[in-house]
């Protein structure tokens, strides 16, 4: 993303928090979101990064979508008298190979039903994710590159 | 007025399913056979307390509280964090074994190894 | 009859973050090992407190403190995935066994053909 998006997430964030919309605020926000990114710009490397915001949108709705679903299923898993678990840790094989793109899939593993991501492998190719119920890997790992991934890819590529 | 009683009544209900979350989850922290389980236990806590706040926010109606439930979400993770480290540093402690069903190593091992051969 | 209506909204998300928090509170009690109460505490504690706060804030009717709320919603959404992982990292690091349910665990194996090898 440029420099100039970056900033106006940012003050669109600390509007938020902040919580006054005034033309002040609005400076300060400014002021302060260009501030912090001049501070870590030895972080940040230029990549030609492309966004796609419809796309990451759709990945946020399915995000939200998949979120509701995980906590119901936990939820009726362990309300259940009799808990059926087959825990198990499974690789998979990741697509993705940016640090970003890696993070963001973690994070959004952890939050569908029934799986976590655990670790990631040294040389970045394999995820580690911790599944509740380990009876089908292939196909969890179907649906994992067949849902998120392909949908990172298509937001950030 | 009808508003204010529905409000109040789930406030009631919250309050009470949240209590019974609390003692469950205390108790989990007390018996929790390994460290891990204790600090998902404490994690699981700071999540009920910012319940807690949330609700006294609407009972009394001070939205300041909103503040301090965000700040207390903060401070819990950078606790959890700091735990996990903690964790890696310290590795397991001879007298900790993993979970309580736990079957012997070795025979574990072998089964698990087997299963995933197969896969790959 | 608006004000019934946000009543009602308040009411239903207030009764259902105490209901998906006990739940999660019942998991880390029921399930049999580290890991598995990690998915009760991430999945459905997140959700069950991030819904109370957000019927704080819509309770608020104000834009401002409302805005706050999603804040701290996003952000607990963000940031309770990030902390079991490191948990879960540092547990299955230090050797904590996962629970003899497990049927497959793919981590152990490498971490054993490398420890072979060296």
């Amino acid at each position: 993303m440029r420099p100039v998006v970056i900033i106006a997430v940012f003050t669109l964030i600390w509007l938020a928090v902040s919580g006054s919309f005034t033309v002040p605020n609005l400076l300060l926000g400014i002021v302060a979101s260009a501030l912090s990114l001049f501070l870590i710009r030895g972080h940040i490397q230029p990549d030609g990064r492309r966004f796609r915001p419809l796309k990451a949108l759709s990945l946020l709705l399915l995000f939200f979508k998949e979120l509701a679903l995980s906590a119901w299923k936990v939820a009726v898993l362990v309300a259940s008298p009799k808990m059926v678990l087959k825990p198990g840790i499974f690789a998979f094989p990741l697509t993705v190979d940016r640090d970003f793109e890696i993070t963001l899939l973690a994070n959004l593993i952890t939050l569908t039903p029934g799986t976590l991501s655990v670790d990631v492998s040294e040389d970045r190719k394999l995820l580690y994710v911790h599944a509740i119920d380990c009876s089908d890997p292939a196909g969890t790992r179907r649906d994992i590159a067949n849902g998120f991934e392909r949908k990172i890819l298509e937001a950030f590529r | 007025m009808a508003a204010e009683t529905i409000i109040s009544g789930a406030c009631a209900i919250a309050l009470f399913l949240m209590c019974a979350a609390f003692f469950l989850t205390a108790w989990r922290v007390i018996k929790g056979p390994t460290l891990p389980d204790r600090i998902v236990a404490l994690d699981m806590l700071t999540a009920i307390a910012i319940g807690f706040i949330a609700v006294v926010a609407i009972r009394t109606g001070f939205n300041l509280y909103i503040d301090i439930a965000i700040a207390l979400g903060l401070v819990g993770f950078l606790a959890t964090v700091a735990f996990a480290r903690f964790v890696l540093s310290r590795g397991m402690q001879p007298g900790e074994e993993g979970a309580p069903d736990e079957a012997p190593a070795g025979n574990r091992t072998r089964r698990s190894g087997g299963h995933a051969r197969r896969l790959h | 009859m608006p004000d019934l209506l946000l009543a009602l909204v308040v009411a239903i998300m207030l009764i259902g973050g105490g209901v998906f928090t006990f739940l999660a509170a019942l998991g880390i009690v029921r399930l049999p090992d580290v890991y598995t109460r990690m998915h009760a505490a991430s999945k459905a504690g997140t959700v069950g407190s991030g819904l109370m706060l957000l019927a704080a804030g819509i309770h608020s009717l104000d834009a401002a403190i409302f805005t706050r709320a999603l804040a701290g919603f996003v952000f607990f959404v963000l940031t309770a995935p990030v902390a079991a992982h490191l948990v879960a990292k540092a547990a299955h690091a230090a050797g904590y066994r996962l629970t003899r349910l497990t049927v497959m665990d793919d981590m152990r194996e490498l971490r054993e053909r490398a420890a072979k090898k060296r």
